[in-house]
């Protein structure tokens, strides 16, 4: 696994957003959150070493409140800066009717080097 | 003392930029066609890797999709928008937004719009564990549909300028 990406799950799993990593087996009740590793990105290119290389991850967060939403955004996104840098952005804003959720979707680059 | 420069042929020149100045906006289309058909066809090839388990009414955990989802999923046509064009500007986008409906291979299914079925297992749902087929289809069709694009407005400029 990517050192970033270790970093980044275990940074979300320290906020008040209960996260698991591709999916709940028992959803909690409110608020709470999935991150994936998705794919290898290209965005840098890899020497033949295979060095450098960089993979997209995605974090999900379901809500049922709007008014939580401004929060949400704030905790996601200082994590997403602190471990990404630059290298993220919001992909989607979604709502599910039934059940009622609201569904936000950030993808990230993530690298494999040391992390301080 | 000022020096005095002349050139000779800046007329020919002038109405060879002058042309290709309006001929550039079909030369950016069909070069974009060539990458969109790149990009649609990656996305085609992308929804058959779309994993699947049989259908258990997903409560309180998130489930794969069906394989009669996926078979929605795939009834479907991946199109390229019609181009929109402004100015030297060109652009589309591929994906299911017209692909229609499809209807659910189960007992008394129903007709279900396919951009929605293909929406939820691309970016998951609380019921449904995300599989980001779309984005995976554009990483590794990006560099081959930008060399096609560009390979295919160079071969059009070079046909210009030859005329």
């Amino acid at each position: 696994m990517p050192s970033e990406y270790e970093a980044l799950v275990a940074a979300l799993k320290l906020t008040d957003i209960p996260f698991a990593e591709y999916g709940w087996n028992r959803k909690p009740e409110g608020a709470y959150g999935v991150v994936t590793l998705d794919m290898e990105s290209g965005g840098l290119d890899g020497d033949e070493l295979k060095q450098d290389r960089s993979w997209e991850a995605s974090v999900d967060v379901f809500f049922p409140l709007i008014s939580d939403r401004a929060d949400i955004v704030a905790t996601v996104e200082e994590v997403l800066t602190e471990i990404c840098g630059s290298a993220w952005y919001l992909n989607s804003n979604q709502h599910e009717t039934n059940p009622s959720l609201f569904h936000m979707e950030w993808v990230c680059e993530v690298q494999d080097k040391a992390v301080s | 003392m000022p020096a005095e420069m002349s050139f000779e042929g800046m007329d020919e020149i002038s109405e060879m930029l002058t042309e290709l100045a309006e001929k550039a906006q079909g030369v950016a289309a069909r070069g974009l066609y060539e990458g969109a058909g790149i990009m649609r066809d990656s996305l085609a090839a992308e929804v058959k890797t779309i994993q699947t388990a049989p259908f258990r009414r997903a409560v309180g955990y998130q489930r794969l999709p069906s394989p009669e989802e996926k078979a929605i999923v795939e009834a479907g046509t991946v199109g390229i928008a019609k181009f929109d064009k402004n100015g030297s500007e060109v652009g589309t986008s591929v994906g299911f937004s017209d692909a229609g409906y499809a209807r659910a291979g189960w007992k008394n299914g129903a007709m279900k719009p396919i951009a929605q079925v293909a929406n939820a297992i691309n970016s998951g749902t609380s019921f449904m564990k995300k599989q980001p087929f779309v984005r995976r289809a554009a990483n590794s069709a990006k560099a081959r549909a930008e060399s096609a694009i560009r390979q295919r407005i160079e071969s059009d400029l070079e046909e210009l300028i030859k005329d």
